[in-house]
Order: structure tokens, then sequence, then C-alpha cells
């Protein structure tokens, strides 16, 4: 009787009915809900912004996956059924002299870094079968890419004609000091043996 | 039955006696332990203490006391890893591949989002919320033949899990729920059956915050312009066209809970009756403004 008493205590409203599609369009909204911990951003990430570089000027390391044609094989080694079956080797191909993501001047480098793994047709071929999962393999793949263009893309350093100056310095001090224990050890030499 | 039981409780107040300390009555057939009175019934007996000995005479020895030799809590040594793993959260398995058959077997409807309380549903899976486990950690196997456009929310997701899911076109988030909320979700016509409100989902404990503050771990409390941002990243580190989740059809599929939210549709605070048909909601002002903090 109580228990009952205690039930309807706390129904102080209406009862309302169980409809489903009204309940999933309903939205809640606590304070902690993610528009009131972060209010609008007067300027939103945009994807656009990252997709088409300044090709000429630096690599950004955003690579076009659609100018990438992406192959996936029978990996080697052994695994029995599941290695003669499950395609996770990938191999990355793109033709160098008409990739437009690829700023011009490293393409030469890029060319002499990676002959090896450049065909007749002047494809690059990048090959991964590292892991046990081709998702993973893939990322492999894009990886080395990137590395290879970062690697083409480093310009050597700019020596001004102070800093080759100071060079010679140091060399000649280097030599100097070189030569003076060089002499100082041949004198010892010669008291040892005794000579005058 | 639903409309007359306030009648009838409101006819009470009116008419008992008000409410003191001369009018107070335990409740009967308190289920609490009774001490029995050890009386014999003829003679002066042993009192349920047996026969001589240390039983009779109060002289036992200490628990875990084996004679002499090294107890057992004793010989095993305690060791700097055990520390703290009472406290512990644990994080079950649930790899992609069983998503995948779940969702082939038409176990789990694609068309709306996926979260603890549709896997748990399902019966495939259990969790237990009394033996430390907080929900559902989505490992990567099966990540290569996942093929579908999913929105699911889970408690635990790696890199890969997450790479696997948003290829496909999906959306992935990671959410957090405390013990007594986990109750709710794991038996939820159980938790309905108690007649208990809804409860409010509480934030993240301290060493779990930084994990759901992670926009690269898809946390729920992550800010939305950098999850964004690590949606971009992941796509480009693993080879794919970043999900789109604007299209019109998929209004219904991409979205996500309030983070004091447990259950799609339904408000922290509501009772939901199950025989009546019927969801009861709070209007008292307190009640209210506590459930929306």
């Amino acid at each position: 009787m109580l228990k009952c008493a205690c039930n309807a205590l706390f129904r102080r409203s209406v009862t309302t009915e169980y409809n489903a599609s009204k309940i999933l369009s309903s939205g809640f909204k606590s304070k902690i809900s993610l528009d009131n911990l972060y209010p609008k951003n007067d300027q939103p990430f945009k994807g656009e912004k990252h997709s088409s570089p300044k090709s000429d000027e630096f690599f950004s390391g955003m690579i076009p996956l659609k100018e990438l044609s992406i192959q996936c094989n029978r990996s080697s080694g052994p695994g029995g059924q599941n290695v003669n079956k499950v395609n996770t080797k990938v191999e990355i191909r793109f033709h160098i002299d008409s990739a437009t993501w690829i700023p011009e001047w490293i393409k030469p480098k890029l060319k002499e870094q990676q002959e090896n793994r450049i065909n007749k047709n002047g494809e690059l071929i990048v090959v991964s079968e590292k892991t046990r999962k081709q998702i993973l393999n893939q990322a492999d793949c894009l990886d080395k890419l990137r590395q290879m263009i970062f690697t083409a893309a480093i310009k050597p350093k700019e020596i001004t004609p102070e800093q080759i100056e100071l060079q010679k310095k140091r060399e000649e001090k280097a030599n100097m000091l070189r030569i003076q224990e060089k002499r100082r050890r041949s004198m010892l030499k010669s008291m040892r043996r005794g000579e005058f | 039955m639903a409309s007359k039981v306030p009648e009838k409780a409101l006819n009470l107040i009116r008419n008992y006696p008000r409410v003191a300390l001369n009018g107070l009555k335990p409740i009967e057939n308190d289920y609490r332990y009774k001490s029995k009175p050890r009386r014999s019934r003829m003679k002066a007996t042993q009192s349920g203490r047996g026969n001589k000995g240390q039983g009779q005479r109060m002289t036992l020895p200490r628990i875990g006391f084996e004679g002499g030799n090294t107890p057992f809590y004793l010989r095993i040594p305690k060791e700097p890893y055990y520390r703290g793993h009472h406290l512990r959260r644990e994080y079950p398995p649930f790899s992609l591949l069983q998503l995948q058959r779940m969702i082939d077997l038409n176990r789990v409807n694609i068309d709306e989002p996926i979260d603890l309380n549709s896997i748990v549903n399902t019966n495939i899976i259990k969790i237990n919320p009394g033996d430390q486990e907080f929900g559902i950690n989505l490992t990567d196997e099966g990540a290569d033949i996942f093929q579908s456009k999913v929105c699911i929310e889970v408690q635990w997701a790696s890199e890969a899990t997450i790479a696997a899911i948003e290829r496909n076109g999906g959306m992935i988030t990671t959410r957090y729920y405390n013990t007594e909320c986990l109750e709710a979700i794991c038996d939820t016509l159980g938790f309905f059956a108690r007649g208990i409100p809804i409860p409010r989902c509480p934030l993240p404990p301290r060493d779990a915050f930084e994990y759901y503050t992670n926009p690269d771990s898809r946390g729920y409390l992550a800010d939305p312009e950098l999850v964004k941002k690590s949606r971009f990243k992941l796509a480009q580190k693993y080879g794919y066209e970043p999900p789109n989740y604007d299209t019109e059809n998929d209004s219904e599929l991409f979205k996500m809970k309030d983070p004091r939210q447990i259950f799609f549709g339904l408000n922290p605070g509501w009772i939901v009756s199950m025989k009546d048909k019927a969801i009861i909601k709070p209007k008292d002002p307190d009640y209210v403004e506590y459930y929306e903090s």
C-alpha cells in the first residue's frame, strides 16, 4: 500500500504515449553538450583547403589518392591457406611526370634516388607486405612514398662566405696542432733512442 | 488503472494522521536479519557451540591461521604490478569481424546508430558491470573484410579500427559509461522493471579523461573541429577518402548522444514503464534542473 503511494507521489506530470518515431528525433541537450563545451568556431576546419596545396613551393605531405593506382595482391612467405588466399600485399603505382601534386623541382631528384623502383613507363612502384593486414600495409606504402618524396625534397644548406672563412681557419688550426703533436712525438722518440 | 493511482494516493494523504514520532512503525515482514534467541528447550545445553575444545571455549586462533605453517595469505608475495588491480577498468574485446557477422545476419540494424545497448541486446556478447567491465573494446581483427557503413559508439577503439570504419563512410565515437549506467544498458528490461529513473551519466574519471577528450581516439568530449581534422589526417595516413556525414539520406544515421544521455531518444530522469507502455517524466523544477545539468 505504502509502496504504491510512493510511486504515485513521483508521478507529478501527465504520462506520454510510447511513440517510436517521435522518440528518435527528440534531442536532449544538457549543460555539458558539445555545443556548450565548444561554442562555434569562427574558422571551422575545411578539408578543401588542404586538398589543393601550392604545388610549386613545397611538398605538404598531402597525397591525392584518386591519382594513385592501388592494387592488392597475395603476399609471400609462410602462412598456409591464409597467405595463399588473402590479398594483403599492397602495391601503389603512379606516373611521376604527370603527377601534379609533386613540385617540379623535386621530380628529378626523386627519379635519381628511386631509380630501382621506377619502371620503363616512368611509373614509381611502392610495395608493402610488412604486416598481416591489408589496411596497415596500405598505410605503410603511403608512409614509404611520403618518406621518398621528403628525402628527395631536402635542399642542401647554403653556406655563407663568412662560414667558409671560419671553416678554413678551423682547418688550418687543426692542421697546425696536428703537426705540433707530430713533432713532439718525433722528439720524444729520438730522445729515447739517444739521438742528438 | 494508471490514472486512478494518483487519486488514491492523494486521498490517503488527506485522510492519514500527521507524520510524527508516535506514529512510526517498522515495515511488516522485515527482511532484515533477526538474531534468534539462543535458548534451549529443556535443560541447559551447548548453545550451538559444540563440545569441549577451542570452539566451545572461545580460544580459536585468528582467521587464516593454518596450525603453524606459513598461511596462504602470507605465502603469496605482493607484487607492485598488482597494485590497484581492483580499481582497473576492463573493456572486453569485440572484433570488427564479429560486428560484420552480426550485420550480415541482421542481428543489428545499420540504418540506426549502433551503441553498446544494441550490441548487448543481440545476446551474442555479454558485459558484466559487476566484474569491473566498463564496455566494449572494438578490435581491428577483421579490419580488411569490414565493408559496412555504420554509426557506432564503443568504449575503446584503436587507430586501425577507426580507419577501417571511416573508410567505409561510417562514424565511430568512443564514449564512457559508469557502472550504474552500464547496469541500465546491459539489462535494460530488468532496469525498467525496477522503476528507477534513467541515470544521468557522469563525466569520465581522471585517468580516462584524456582518452575521451582526445580527437584522435574520437572521444565524445573532444572538440568536433579537431575531430574533423583528425579524420582527414587519418584518411591521408591509411589511404582512403575521408568520410562525409552531410548527405541528406543519412540524417537518421549519423547521430551522437549527449554526454549525459544513455539511450537514444530517452532523457535522463525519465521512468519507462513497460507494463503501462508509458514514460513518466519529472516536472519538479529541482529534478528537471538536476537531470539537465
